[in-house]
Order: structure tokens, then sequence, then C-alpha cells
């Protein structure tokens, strides 16, 4: 783009100086009048012109052939890239998930699954809408999806290649990778709706510093009120769903359409960073779902049904359930459910 | 065995397009992929100079360190070469080749890639030697003809030098003896690596 306006800003120039300037005021590029200089020193001696060689915006370098930076003959920082994928990236990013990994299946052999301490009531309250679970969920199965593809993308190579073999893996990987880019918009669509339908509740509160002091009680099993969400699930929300979010699917766009005639430079950027992003996010993730599935009884419930038990919603969203239990008194409804779905703003 | 290389001869190029047109011909390459290009330096100022460049089939080449389904081989005569049909359009040799040697056709909407094309050094691909299968996902196979790539084979002022590196080696070394200039054997160091660092080995991945 840079290199577009620079031309344009040439031809302008040059088109100025036809009428106006006598043409001894065209502009050198600098190497050009440095290359003469050397000449009187060191005939022979071509360095600064091929120093330009791996610059792309020199207006005077150029080719019929037309293409994405055709008129560039060496970008080095590819190599940058390549040293930074196929090192830092790739093996400090597998073992992280792998650690999160073991790390998790260590909690969960220790504490094992968080029940409820009471005996569930029988009455449930609602706690996730239609629209809540739909965007949840939107946003669940197509991180997951974007997750498995990934890692067939970055890790496949090393792990599924020696054992299925080039045509197989190949295969796969091609499924992998139209998988990633389409499924990709899908993620940053719900994204955005995932933000605008849960902020409300997300907001900070002064609770959640107790919260998290306490770390939730995670380790010490201490019951430690929250809101609707705790500071837990906040965190998850801020640095997850909106940073991380938010960065993957900038970086993915940037990657997921070369049609723009984008540079390498920005494209190894984005992938760079994409892919920081991503193995982050999983390795946040691993927690969320954890927490969410086999880690807490009741929770998978919540998010699948809607509904959670009156004793659960005591037990682990405290000042969520007063709240909903005022608001149904002040209500006037029958019963907290429903008290609960008119706050949603949906019928239930 | 030979190791074939490009080089080109940067005090004799003059920027006519014959190799990128000899290439296009020989291999029938689809619309949108060039092979081979010319770039032109310092265009229309004293001291302009043009370079015909292609993939250079590199010693410890970065396309094949970062294929992610590992498509690309390298042959007994140094020569890169790559499996189409393993290929899934990703880019990432784009990303990582300092020269912009592999070419995407577009495949669908958006930008989406097709399979990678790239110079073969006029040496096919995996499939058997001169089918119909290999002309028409690689091009010719020169090589195993017994004959030298057609890019430089066409170079009219032969500034475009293919084939056995120590052979081209000693042709580029006369030359610049003989005229006393334009001793830059361009893009050498970064696809054989520097001499004095030595070379990677063969097929060399990290």
């Amino acid at each position: 783009m840079q290199v577009r306006i620079r031309q344009w800003l040439v031809v302008l120039a040059l088109a100025c100086g036809t009428i106006a300037i006598p043409a001894a005021a065209q502009p050198e590029p600098g190497s050009a009048k440095e290359q003469a200089a050397q000449q009187q020193t060191q005939p022979g001696n071509n360095q600064p012109f091929w120093s330009d060689v791996r610059g792309g915006d020199n207006p005077y370098q150029t080719t019929q052939v037309r293409g994405i930076e055709s008129s560039i003959l060496v970008q080095p920082a590819g190599e940058t890239w390549r040293q930074l994928r196929n090192g830092p990236i790739t093996i400090y990013g597998g073992w992280m998930i792998v650690a999160v990994m073991i790390l998790i299946g260590g909690f969960y052999s220790w504490r094992g699954q968080i029940k409820l301490h009471d005996q569930p009531s029988g009455r449930r309250i609602l706690r996730f809408g239609a629209w809540d679970r739909m965007v949840h969920w939107g946003a669940a199965i197509s991180f997951v999806l974007l997750a498995v593809t990934g890692i067939i993308i970055l890790f496949g190579k090393h792990i599924l290649l020696p054992i299925f073999g080039y045509t197989l893996f190949a295969w796969l990987a091609i499924l992998a990778k139209n998988i990633h880019n389409f499924v990709g918009p899908v993620f940053a669509f719900c994204t955005v709706l995932m933000f605008v339908t849960f902020v409300k509740d997300n907001l900070p509160k002064a609770h959640d510093v107790k919260w998290l002091t306490k770390a939730g009680g995670l380790v010490s099993g201490e019951h430690v009120p929250s809101g609707r969400f705790n500071a837990g699930e906040k965190a998850w929300f801020w640095i997850g769903v909106t940073l991380l979010g938010i960065v993957v699917s900038v970086t993915g766009f940037i990657l997921n359409f070369p049609n723009f005639e984008q540079g390498r430079a920005l494209m190894q950027q984005a992938n760079v960073i994409h892919a920081i992003v991503a193995v982050l996010f999983m390795a946040m993730s691993l927690g969320h779902i954890y927490i969410g599935t086999i880690g807490t009884e009741g929770a998978y419930e919540a998010m699948r049904t809607g509904y959670v038990d009156e004793v659960w919603a005591r037990e682990h969203h405290e000042l969520w359930y007063r709240e909903t239990v005022a608001n149904n008194q002040g209500g006037g409804a029958t019963n907290p459910a429903a008290a609960s779905a008119l706050k949603e703003g949906w019928k239930a | 065995m030979a190791r074939m290389k490009f080089l080109c001869d940067a005090e004799r190029c003059i920027e006519c397009n014959g190799c990128v047109t000899a290439c296009k011909n020989e291999h029938e390459v689809p619309w949108g992929v060039n092979r081979r290009r010319v770039v032109t330096l310092n265009d229309g100022l004293p001291g302009e100079k043009s370079i015909s460049v292609a993939c250079m089939h590199c010693s410890d080449a970065p396309c094949m360190a970062v294929c992610p389904v590992d498509c690309f081989y390298k042959t007994s005569e140094g020569v890169v070469l790559h499996d189409k049909d393993l290929c899934i359009g990703c880019g990432y040799c784009f990303y990582a080749c300092p020269f912009g040697a592999p070419q995407f056709p577009q495949d669908g909407a958006f930008g989406l890639r097709g399979k990678m094309d790239k110079c073969t050094f006029c040496a096919g691909g995996p499939e058997a030697d001169n089918s119909a299968a290999e002309f028409k996902k690689y091009g010719r196979n020169r090589l195993s003809e017994g004959k030298l790539p057609a890019c430089a084979e066409m170079c009219s002022t032969k500034a475009l030098l293919g084939g056995d590196g120590d052979v081209v080696a000693d042709i580029y070394r006369n030359r610049v003896l003989k005229r006393g200039k334009g001793s830059e054997v361009w893009g050498w160091g970064t696809a054989y690596g520097r001499p004095d660092k030595g070379a990677a080995p063969p097929g060399a991945k990290s």
C-alpha cells in the first residue's frame, strides 16, 4: 500500500516536474547517491546498490510481473518468522498445553469433582436463557473446531504425521485448513455477541477482590460468595474471550483474506501473534472447560439446559442467588425460575 | 552428483523477460502464477541493474522447514521439489521464502489459496518422469531428458546460468576476472549459505 502511494507520488512529482521544475530536480533515492559516491572512492563496489535488494519501498525497484510484492528481490524477515514458529512457538507452546493438561489432571485426582454440600432441593432457577446458551455454544463449538484444526496445522507434523503417513495426514490437514478458514469468521462473530451478551454481569465488583485473594476457595474448599459470575469467570471473560478473542480474530482475518494484497511482513507478524495468542487461549480454555464440565457438579447442566438447582446457585453464586430470589419476591412472580426468565428478558 | 544452482549475472541481464516467457511457455503455468520474474533496481537511473529471480533451490530451504504437511523434498541434485497432492495451500512457504518464489493460484472466493506452484528447476515432481500427470501439475521435466532449465537455456545474454553449481561458479569467476567487476553472486549467500559458515547439510530442517 505504502509502495503504491509512493509510486503515485513519484508519478505526480514527475508530472509536475515536466511542467514547472527542470529535470535535474527529479528525486534520487539515497542509495543511488551513495552508489555514485562509492564509485569515486571504490570503483566496482556496488554495496549501496545491493543493499536495496532487500528493501521493498524503493520506487525505482520495478518488475513487469504482477503479483504481491513481486518487485522485492529478498524479504529476509521470513527467516525470523521461521525461527519463531518452528522454535519457541511450537516447542514452548506445545509443552505449555501439555503442562496445563497435566496440572488439571493432577488437580482432578487430588480434589475430584466439586460436589454440592447439601442435597439438591429440586427447585430450579433459570441461569442462562436461550439466547445466552446459543451465543455460548456458538462460540464454544467454533472455538473447539478452531483449536483442534489449529493444533493439527501447528503440531500435526510432529505428532500425527509419523503415525498417519503422508497421504492420510495431508487429507486431514486440508480438511483442517478449510474448517479453520471458514469457522474463523464465525468465531469472531460469536465473540462479539459473547461480549455484548455477558458484559453486564462481568463488570468488576468489590466482592471480586475477596474472591480473588481466596482463589475462589478452589484450593481450600472454603465458600466465597460471588455474583452471577465469579472473579474467575470474569477473568476468563475479560482476558480470554475479550482480549485474546479479539487479538486472535483480528490476526486471523489478516491471514484468512490474502486477496487484499497485504504484504508478507504483516502476515508473518500476524501469524506469530495469532499462534502465541491461540496457544494461551487454548491453555486458558482448558481450565474453563474443566471447571464447566467434570470439575463442578451441575455446571455443565447449567449451560446445557439453562437451569440450576437452588442449592447449586446458593453454594456457587450466593449473591446472584439472593438477588434472583429478591427480584422474584419483589416482582411478584410465582417462582424463582420465572423471575429469572423475566430478568433475562426472555420468555421461558 | 552435481548440485544444481541458479546464478543471475546482473552485469549482463538486459531485462528482456525472455526467461519469464520461456518458463511460462515450457510449463504452461496457470494464469496469475509466475515462477520466474525479472526485478529491475534503480529503474531509469544511472547504474540500473536487472536480476532474474525464481526459486533458488536453497540448501537449507525455509519452505521445507515450515511446511505443516512436509510436502517438500530435495532431489539428489539439490533441487527442491514439492508434492501438490499433499499441499494444503496454507501459504506458509510464501511467508518463509526470502525470494517470493511460492505462488498460489486463486482457488475459490476471498483469495482462498490453491495448491502452491513454484519453479522446479525443470525437474517435474514426484510423478513418473515425463508422464502426463507430472506435466499437468509441475510442467516439463527437462532434467530427466538431460537438458538444463528452459529459462537459463533461453537467456539471450547468458546472464542467467542454471546447472551444476561448480560449473556455474567457474563460468562466473572467469567473467569477473576478464571484465574486472561485478563479483556479487546475488542471492547465493541467502540460498546456499555463506562460505565462511559452511553449507547446511542437504535436506536440513529446523
